[in-house]
């Protein structure tokens, strides 16, 4: 499977990156929501991209509403993962078209409960 | 008079922690109290957010040049010797700030807008309370680390400051790319 990570922050993109690598994941990086539609609209096929929200350019709240409006990338599925961390950001950001909604700071285990809540990953316990 | 302290150092130690085990260190993480006086820099290396809106605010971090290098290779699964270029320097230190700064933004009664993180040796003193709300002097690796907390319910000035990451004399040629 391929994820992109969309952040500003160049750490947070390794960060999150390398916490997709172990769970299967080959990921891809942008540093802002107009970069990823770049990417995307170059034939880039993603299966999950990780959205910042506060990022210069274009923020991740725009890239959601922008990718749900394109029929082609209705399978990807989107995860937002930034600070912005107050329930009507939260409402925001799914009446969107989020799939997800992961705040930082984060673990590696949340990553992987958020992943499995999808169905990109077999759940804990699961035969 | 001034307003009600919507922000305490307790709140600002909880925050702080939650980022330093999950971005930094782990469970390991060594951050602590710092006790006693905490020495002026030598280097200071500061990184901020700014808060917009209902209420204008600011989280600001101050640490050692030196030791904010040591927070990039840790958030960067570096070598303790691993050289780290001024770019991620300033780009981890301020996702620090960025993370801490969104969090404790959440804490405000109306919440509101987050601005990008910015690093420089002092943060601009214009735009924010002239006192810190939280003020948290911090210990990582025995070395000081201070966070302050900025709130007031005013919208008649936004914070200003630089644009982008400005240029920081301590981070020229420091660790060449």
């Amino acid at each position: 499977m391929r994820a992109l990570v969309i952040d500003d922050s160049r750490t947070m993109r390794r960060i999150v990156a390398s916490t997709l690598r172990p769970l299967g994941f080959e990921p891809y990086e942008a540093e802002h929501g107009a970069a990823a539609l770049a990417l995307l609209e170059s034939g880039l096929e993603i299966d999950l991209a990780c959205v910042d929200w506060n990022m210069p350019v274009m923020d991740g709240l725009t890239f959601v509403s922008t990718v749900r409006e394109r029929p082609e990338w209705r399978s990807m599925t989107l995860m937002m993962v930034t600070t912005e961390s107050e329930q009507s950001q939260i409402v925001r950001a799914l009446a969107a078209g989020a799939h997800e909604y992961l705040i930082k700071p984060f673990t590696a285990d949340a990553v992987r409960d958020k992943l499995a809540l999808l169905g990109l990953l077999p759940l804990d316990g699961a035969a | 008079m001034s307003a009600p302290a919507v922000i305490g150092a307790d709140q600002v130690m909880a925050v702080a922690q939650d980022v330093f085990v999950a971005m930094v260190d782990g469970e390991e993480t060594t951050l602590g109290p710092w006790y006693g006086d905490v020495p002026a820099p030598a280097e200071p290396l500061a990184a901020w957010v700014d808060v917009h809106g209902p209420w204008s605010g600011r989280a600001v971090l101050v640490t050692e040049l030196a030791t904010a290098r040591d927070l990039a290779r840790a958030m960067l699964r570096l070598d303790d010797d691993a050289p780290v270029d001024a770019e991620d320097l300033v780009d981890a230190f301020g996702e620090i700030a960025n993370v801490v700064g969104g969090n404790l933004k959440s804490l405000l009664p109306d919440g509101g807008t987050l601005g990008l993180p910015q690093v420089a040796d002092a943060p601009p003193a214009a735009g924010v309370a002239a006192s810190p709300e939280a003020e948290l002097r911090l210990s990582w690796r025995g070395r000081p680390l201070v966070v302050a907390v900025h709130a007031r319910p005013d919208t008649s000035s936004a914070p200003t400051g630089p644009t982008t990451h400005p240029d920081n004399p301590h981070l020229e040629g420091d660790t060449p790319r």
